[in-house]
């Protein structure tokens, strides 16, 4: 589904500076990957750079959706794809409400990719059902996009946002952080739930602490913009134990 | 270059006089508040850059040329029916050009013990409500004024409204003043004087509208009277033309007890000057100023705001955002005077600019002078952009540029906008909003 090939990126305003300095990662239909790594090791910047951000600059390599380059798509174009990217920051956007975010969303999506659009009311059904599973009430699609959201309010929002949006990739960038234990179960248990066989996902994380909630097929760790290891769950475990010092060498020798 | 100046402003001069003559006639009372303003005009002269209250702007553009009054010439007045807002259908005062038109207007919703007419006509019956309300408020909030003198120099048709006490009119009061298409330059002034007696509530929606693209200057001059716990809602909606100049007064008194709000959203104009003054002339009162500025293109846009806060007791609020696109210049000079013994004044004062392209000018100065020493007066200024992080977020929803820009650019106003409870103008605010969104990234794709 995604290949990522000896990807070099740097930031539009500063190329002199690496950040990711030759990526490689292949996920497949129906998997789970963990990216694991300490601040700055590029595990955000990876996952703004495949959603499309406009300031990262790819300098080398390539990444394939389905076979295709996606570089020269812009954030919408990716969206309309199926690539959905869970902010570690959402933004806030006074005045609009969740509802109406979604449904242009939904709609331009669905538009994009031949299925059929849903009225303001088949709209509704669909998002009332998808509330259920971030535990949330229905007013929160009357309220305004993250304003005056709680942190755990925002992240719980980046999960129902995905399950009314269905994207077929989804990079949940740093989505656990932050949350009590009790979100941190509703965040696992929805992305539980919306894993499936025809759709990928991609937890980008610190902490070992959600990977007790949902249990990845693939764990990589990142350090210093580029995959160090590469492991399944008991790789993840390792990192809780003996944190990254022992791969930083290791990636020095390399 | 003094010499060109001076001689440019004798035109202007001799064009009011010459106008003068032909208007006099048909009331004394207002013949003698003519005569006055025009002997005011001969005395004042008109502001340049020099003076400290008009340095961000010049006038130029507006002494260039001259200009022919607006009712001396015959022009033609297209359909307007569809800058009527429904919820005042029976409720609604137009102005064309200046000139009153029964035609556009109806009065049938209002309940009959208000006032509403004619200023003109008014004066003609020689009506005491009005002699006694008009060039109260103005005069004493602005002395010394050129263009306040030169509206009263010429005036004729405007709307007088008085809500007797205790009455709430539950329809607003649509004031529509519709500039038309002309190969001549014209100006046009307007009055409008809206009195609420005591425990009265009344909403008004000001409204001023140009068909076409032409150069004409309009000077509108507003008085408000809020009398004791009455509470006034007064929205003005300026989409002059993109040529034209629109020097705006608005005199307001709040008296004890009463709150007024008014919300101004400036979207026209090559040129526009708003200048709202609002006197607190007893204790406990309420007034909210609140301003939208979209501007484009070569568009200058200046308010000049005064909050004279004279007595205890006063809750004022003042939010004024602008966005500003091309090579637009915004300029914001808010004043919030606190006199010595007007105690626990709470002011706050907010001006937010969204700079939208590099060319884009934002001048903006708050100015406080407080003169008591138990109050709170909060003010700021910011200029920013829109991020990109805002816009990434929402595209990556699947949303297109054009989507996202507009859902942030209303975003941003709509704080501005939300507590105008007429509907109707709501839905207004949110095409143009989209319109400028539009223009905004057509003038971006062809850069």
């Amino acid at each position: 589904m995604l290949e990522i090939k000896d990807l070099h990126v740097c930031v539009e305003e500063d190329p002199s500076e690496e950040i990711l300095k030759g990526v490689n990662l292949t996920i497949n239909k129906g998997e789970i990957h963990a990216i694991m790594g300490p601040n700055g090791s590029g595990k955000s910047t990876l996952s703004k750079v495949v959603a499309g951000h406009e300031a990262y600059e790819v300098t080398q390599g390539d990444i394939l959706y389905n076979g295709e380059s996606i570089l020269e798509l812009e954030a919408d174009e990716r969206a309309h794809l199926g690539i959905f990217l869970a902010f570690q920051y959402p933004v806030e956007v006074p005045g609009v409400t969740n509802k109406n975010l979604l449904r242009q969303a939904y709609n331009t999506i669905a538009e994009e990719q031949g299925r059929e659009e849903l009225d303001p009311l088949q709209f509704e059904d669909h998002a009332r059902e998808q509330l259920e599973l971030v535990d949330m009430k229905e007013e929160f699609l009357e309220r305004s996009v993250n304003a005056g959201f709680s942190g755990g309010e925002k992240k719980r929002n980046e999960i129902f946002q995905m399950a009314v949006l269905q994207p077929k990739l989804a990079f949940l960038d740093e989505t656990d952080s932050g949350l009590d234990i009790d979100a941190l179960k509703i965040v696992a248990n929805g992305i539980n739930e919306l894993s499936g066989e025809d759709n990928a996902t991609v937890l980008v994380t610190h902490y070992q602490r959600i990977l007790d909630y949902v249990q990845p097929d693939h764990v990589h760790v990142m350090i210093d913009g580029k995959i160090a290891k590469s492991g399944d769950k008991d790789l993840a475990i390792k990192l809780e134990e003996e944190g990254y010092d022992w791969l930083s060498k290791d990636a020095s020798v390399l | 270059m003094g010499k060109v100046k001076q001689q440019k402003e004798r035109t202007f001069l001799q064009d009011l006089l010459n106008f003068q003559g032909s208007l006099n006639g048909k009331s004394k009372f207002l013949d003698e508040v003519r005569l006055k303003g025009a002997e005011e005009v001969r005395n004042i002269s008109f502001p340049t850059k020099k003076l400290e209250d008009w340095k961000f702007i010049s006038l130029r553009d507006l002494y260039k040329d001259s200009y022919e009054l607006a009712s001396d010439l015959d022009l033609e007045v297209p359909d307007i029916s569809e800058h009527y807002l429904p919820e005042s259908k029976g409720a609604r005062l137009t102005f064309v050009n200046g000139s009153f038109s029964a035609e556009h207007s109806s009065t049938e919703d209002i309940p009959e013990e208000v006032l509403i007419g004619n200023i003109a006509k008014l004066a003609e019956e020689d009506n005491e409500l009005l002699k006694k309300h008009l060039n109260k408020y103005v005069e004493n909030n602005f002395e010394k004024d050129v263009f306040s003198s030169f509206n009263k120099a010429f005036l004729k048709d405007g709307v007088f409204v008085y809500v007797p006490e205790g009455l709430t009119v539950d329809v607003p009061l649509h004031l529509l003043f519709v500039q038309t298409d002309a190969d001549t330059n014209y100006f046009t002034t307007s009055r409008s004087v809206v009195v609420a007696d005591k425990e009265s509530e009344v909403t008004i929606v000001e409204d001023h509208i140009g068909l076409a693209d032409n150069k004409y200057f309009n000077l509108p001059v507003v008085e408000i009277n809020a009398e004791e716990e009455s509470y006034v809602k007064h929205t003005k909606i300026q989409r002059d033309s993109r040529e034209a100049i629109h020097i705006a007064r608005t005199a307001a008194f709040v008296h004890h007890h009463a709150n007024y709000e008014s919300y101004t959203i400036t979207r026209g104009a090559k040129l526009s000057r708003n200048e709202p003054r609002i006197s607190q002339r007893d204790e406990e009162v309420e007034f909210t100023v609140d301003g939208l500025v979209l501007i484009d293109g070569d568009q200058v846009s200046d308010t000049h705001s005064v909050m004279d806060h004279r007595f205890s007791h006063c809750e004022s609020h003042q939010l004024h955002k602008c966005v500003i696109n091309g090579n637009a210049h915004s300029v914001f000079n808010g004043k919030i005077f606190v006199r010595k013994d007007a105690q626990k004044i709470d002011s706050f004062q907010e001006n937010r600019n969204l700079l939208l392209s590099r060319k884009g000018l934002v001048n903006t100065k708050p100015q406080l002078e407080i003169f008591a020493d138990d109050v709170v007066c909060t003010h700021g200024a910011t200029v920013g952009q829109l991020e990109q992080d805002e816009l990434f977020y929402l595209m990556s929803r699947g949303l297109n540029e054009q989507q996202a820009r507009e859902m942030l650019i209303y975003a941003f106003a709509l704080e501005t906008i939300e507590n105008i409870t007429v509907d109707s103008v709501q839905d207004l605010l949110v095409d143009e909003v989209h319109q400028f969104t539009e223009n905004q990234l057509d003038s971006k794709l062809t850069a």
